[in-house]
């Protein structure tokens, strides 16, 4: 169960910089998400702890010892692959002890291993059968199965859940959250998407462009995310924006005017920011609150409106900015082109021009 | 930038693994090819040579029997080329169509003539087409002709029997590229266009072929090759003279006799070989460039 | 075998689709049988030459030049004959000897020039990989009178090495395994790595037994092209002891006045090798040529 330091850590493909500097401390038995839109580098730098990918420059150590250049089955890692990797000619069982017979170990203690393996993940009818033979979901056990054999310190996972349907994906979401409980390894975690970032996670690390743009963990990046991305990022729905500009500016708070919403304005406590700067106030699509009950109200008109019986997704524009909102008890208002909702400043965020929150 | 262990490992790695044969094909290939460039400028016999400059060169466009070579050779090469690459589409779209019956048995049996050697199926063609043989016979059966042919000794003849033979031989090769191209197109492009009432003459030029367009530019070339490169076949009927008077006559053979037969003359021989080279060389262009013509609407 | 049966029965499935949609409309009909026509006279021009050669085999060669086209009472006398002027044990020893040696070292050597361009790419080696393909356009008349000279020099000529070794390093083949390899999962060889395998042992270990599809057919070509071989044997091997079946047979045919019983008889047993191959390995041979043409 080892501890994971990243320092400086860069890449580059020729003059192409795609990880631009990272710097990170995973703790021991940590579970860590990397998450962030494609090509924002962090299955890169997941590559690059697994050794799969060589690190231009910085330091990577595990368990306190520098592993840049180790090879990477003696980094104490396992990977699990979004294609499973499975080897197609080999059963489960030649699978999940492939590893263990590169390293030398004894046909006994091999049985033993994978024997172990695959009761923790009910696998055992299936040891005698090839991956073809296998759904996505038991593919994708065995794929952890071999992980699991090996005894690593760190599990990495590329975008595991990935090939398989909505259903089996939540399914296989929580035994990867029992099984990190029952290792107690540390284990670190590529997804794009949100959601499995928020359900598995301790820590999210949000990454764009090569760049950490935000560590947290889960509640931590819902409720103070550090700029305009992360907000917009973490949260189903999305956060919405709506364009803003400071118009009045007193000690410790300033005022904001909708520029799409009929000149609403909004009085947030904010110690930043200059009287006609663009702002971006930020709204959680859960925030809104019945008309009256902030203090500005705007009027949006209804696009579509998503009924899914305990709550409903009220699709709306107002001056070509689309918003997205939640309302728990909607029933009555089925067919209504109109609504009308109010934002409370303590439920608000804004950005400055350059994206990063001032409140 | 830096170039790091693992890059550098990985390099190594990657020219291990293409080093064995980069080797041999060093030794076997590209030396013996300069090696038959700098012949190519020797003259005298055996292994008494002198630079003799372009010597060779000028001595081909004297030489009645490298002239009559060359052009039996690029008669075997416009006729049969063409012949077997429509035959072997034709019959891979034939057999690409999944309602057909026997499909199996008729895709094996086109394609049984590869497994024989060359050797083997001359000797076949040769009994069949004895002027007494089986062909004949059933030719007058048919009355198509009314008194036997005399395919080996007749130039015509002994060249449409040639043409034949290596047309039954590599038909079925050509074949099961396409068809392994063909079972790679998407078939929902097929039904997509038959619910649009494309007919299927259309759909087979307008779609068929310009997806087969690389495979079909492939095997043009490979079989281009092949045919410039004829001897087996024609040592084989002829009893190694390109007879009767020449008339069968290709390249490689006269190469051959130039080397093998006659007092050795290696300097011209590889002048002859470079001719095919070139011929090799320019075909192949022409072939990429009429394929990229197309490509353009 | 199972995975050789899916895409089989995937198209099962969509013939019945198609077969129950069709209408039975004249035109359709006599454009069918039309296929069915051409392709019945194609399969039969096809094969006749290879029954016409196990009938050959069993007549005498006067009633073979006459035509005749039903099996005969020869088939003894032919093995006979055949028997005692060829050294029959040693040439089928030098045939698979050559082609079973040649193959092995093509399909090895080859392959691993196909695998290491394709997963090491570096702008050097896609340069020389062009200049290979460059070079698959020569011919091998170019090349036989100087590998000739360098195989007397070497003292070679007459030798199994000599007819070997110039075959083995085919640009054909490397050709055909890079584009075989572009379909070799990457992840596969990540997982190898992660588990612990040199480059070597993830060749060896986890693409070959992955590609075999891949090797099947190549084993069919290239086996084939050794058994088959011609010109370069004709050349090199000089003694009547280490000759082929298939130069064998070839100056059986070019005597004067040939016994075409015999020689059938002998074309039988040259041509026996490659059709077994190809029955025993014909359904990996097209799978591996799908992923050769993707």
């Amino acid at each position: 169960m080892s501890s994971l330091k990243l320092s400086a850590v860069r890449k580059s493909y020729g003059h192409v910089e795609v990880i631009k500097g990272v710097d990170l401390e995973i703790k021991s038995k940590e579970f860590v998400v990397f998450v962030g839109p494609s090509g924002c580098g962090k299955s890169t730098l997941l590559r690059m702890i697994a050794g799969l990918e060589h690190i231009t420059s910085g330091d990577l150590e595990i368990g306190g010892t520098r592993m840049n250049d180790v090879d990477p089955s003696k980094r104490g890692i396992a990977m699990v692959f979004q294609s499973y990797a499975l080897y197609p000619h080999m059963t489960v069982r030649e699978n999940m002890g492939f590893a263990l017979r590169f390293a030398g170990i004894a046909k006994d203690q091999i049985a033993r291993q994978v024997g172990e393996a695959a009761r923790i993940l009910a696998l055992e009818p299936l040891l005698d059968r090839l991956p073809k033979e296998l759904s996505g979901g038991q593919r994708q056990r065995v794929a952890i199965g071999r992980a699991i054999v090996r005894n690593p310190e760190v599990f990495l996972f590329d975008e595991p859940l990935s090939n398989l349907d909505a259903e089996l994906r939540v399914h296989m979401r929580i035994e990867i959250a029992r099984l990190h409980k029952e290792l107690q390894t540390t284990v670190v975690y590529v997804t794009h998407d949100q959601v499995e970032a928020m359900t598995l996670a301790d820590t999210i690390v949000v990454l764009r462009d090569g760049v950490i743009e935000q560590v947290g963990s889960p509640l931590d990046l819902y409720d103070d995310p550090a700029n305009q991305f992360v907000a917009g990022f973490i949260g189903s729905p999305k956060m919405n924006f709506l364009a803003a500009t400071i118009v009045e500016k007193s000690a410790g708070s300033v005022t904001v005017e909708l520029r799409n919403h009929a000149g609403a304005r909004l009085n947030l406590p904010v110690a930043g920011g200059s009287v006609g700067e663009e702002v971006a106030l930020g709204v959680r699509a859960e925030h809104f609150g019945e008309p009256g009950s902030g203090n500005a109200d705007i009027r949006l008109n209804v696009d579509v409106a998503e009924h899914l019986g305990s709550t409903s997704y009220v699709y709306a524009n107002a001056g070509g900015e689309s918003l997205i909102i939640e309302r728990e008890e909607s029933r009555h208002e089925i067919g209504r082109e109109h609504i009308t909702v109010s934002i409370s400043p303590e439920r608000a965020y804004l950005f400055d021009s350059k994206g990063q929150r001032i409140r | 930038m830096a170039q790091a262990r693992l890059d550098r490992r990985e390099q190594l790695t990657g020219w291990a693994f293409i080093a064995p044969a980069l080797i041999l094909l060093g030794l076997f290939m590209i030396y013996p090819i300069i090696w038959s460039l700098w012949m190519s400028f020797q003259v005298g016999k055996g292994m008494n040579l002198s630079f003799g400059g372009l010597a060779n060169i000028e001595r081909l466009t004297k030489d009645p029997v490298f002239l009559r070579a060359l052009g039996n050779t690029f008669t075997f090469f416009i006729i049969q080329v063409p012949i077997m690459i429509v035959l072997a589409l034709l019959f891979a779209v034939a057999l690409n169509d999944s309602t057909l019956r026997f499909r199996g048995l008729f895709r094996t049996a086109i394609f049984l003539p590869c497994v024989t050697s060359l050797i083997a199926y001359s000797t076949i063609f040769k009994s069949m087409f004895a002027t007494d043989g089986i062909i004949n016979q059933g030719l007058m059966a048919l009355h198509i002709i009314g008194s036997p042919i005399a395919w080996f000794s007749d130039p015509f003849w002994a060249k449409v029997v040639i043409i034949l033979a290596i047309t039954w031989r590599w038909t079925g090769y050509n074949m099961i590229f396409y068809l392994a191209a063909l079972q790679n197109v998407d078939r929902s492009i097929y039904e997509a266009a038959r619910i649009d009432g494309v007919p299927a003459w259309a759909r087979f030029t307008h779609i068929t072929i310009p997806m087969l367009k690389p495979v079909i530019l492939f095997t043009t070339v490979i079989s281009t090759i092949g045919t410039l490169q004829l001897f087996d076949e024609v040592y084989n009927f002829t009893a190694g003279t390109g007879g009767p008077s020449d008339s069968t006559l290709t390249l490689s053979l006269y190469i051959y006799n130039l080397t093998f037969k006659f007092m050795p003359s290696f300097g011209y021989s590889a002048t002859v070989s470079w001719v095919i080279v070139v011929l090799v060389g320019i075909l192949s262009f022409l072939q990429f460039l009429v394929a990229r013509d197309r490509r353009r609407p | 075998m199972t995975d050789t049966s899916l895409p089989a029965a995937a198209n099962a499935t969509s013939a019945a689709k198609i077969r129950s949609g069709a209408p039975a409309n004249p035109l359709a009909l006599i454009r069918r049988a039309l296929v069915y026509l051409l392709l019945s006279i194609a399969a039969f021009v096809s094969v006749f030459p290879f029954f016409w050669m196990i009938v050959g085999a069993t007549n005498k060669s006067a009633d073979i030049i006459r035509g005749k086209n039903g099996f005969g009472t020869e088939l003894f006398n032919n093995a006979a004959t055949f028997f005692t002027q060829v050294d029959a044990l040693r040439v089928f020893w030098n045939s698979a000897f050559i082609a079973v040696v040649g193959t092995a070292l093509t399909l090895v050597i080859s392959s691993l020039a196909g695998y290491g361009f394709e997963m090491f790419r570096s702008r050097v080696r896609e340069r020389l990989f062009a200049l290979l393909l460059l070079l698959l356009s020569i011919p091998f008349a170019a090349l036989m009178v100087p590998l000739f000279v360098m195989f007397s020099q070497a003292k070679l000529v007459n030798t199994y090495t000599a007819v070997i070794l110039p075959t083995v390093a085919s640009i054909f083949i490397i050709f055909y395994f890079r584009q075989a390899t572009k379909a070799f999962p990457s992840e596969l060889r990540d997982a190898a790595k992660i588990d612990g395998l040199k480059e070597w042992q993830i060749f060896f270990f986890v693409y070959m037994p992955v590609m075999r599809s891949t090797y099947a057919a190549a084993t069919i070509i290239i086996f084939m092209a050794n058994w088959n071989n011609y010109l370069w044997p004709l050349i090199v091997l000089q003694t009547a002891e280490n000759k082929t079946i298939t130069l064998i047979v070839s100056a059986l045919t070019s005597a004067y006045t040939p016994d075409y019983g015999m020689t059938l008889f002998a074309t039988v047993l040259a041509t026996l090798p490659t059709l077994i191959i190809f029955f025993l390995l014909q359904r990996r041979f097209v799978e591996g040529m799908l992923g050769a043409v993707k």
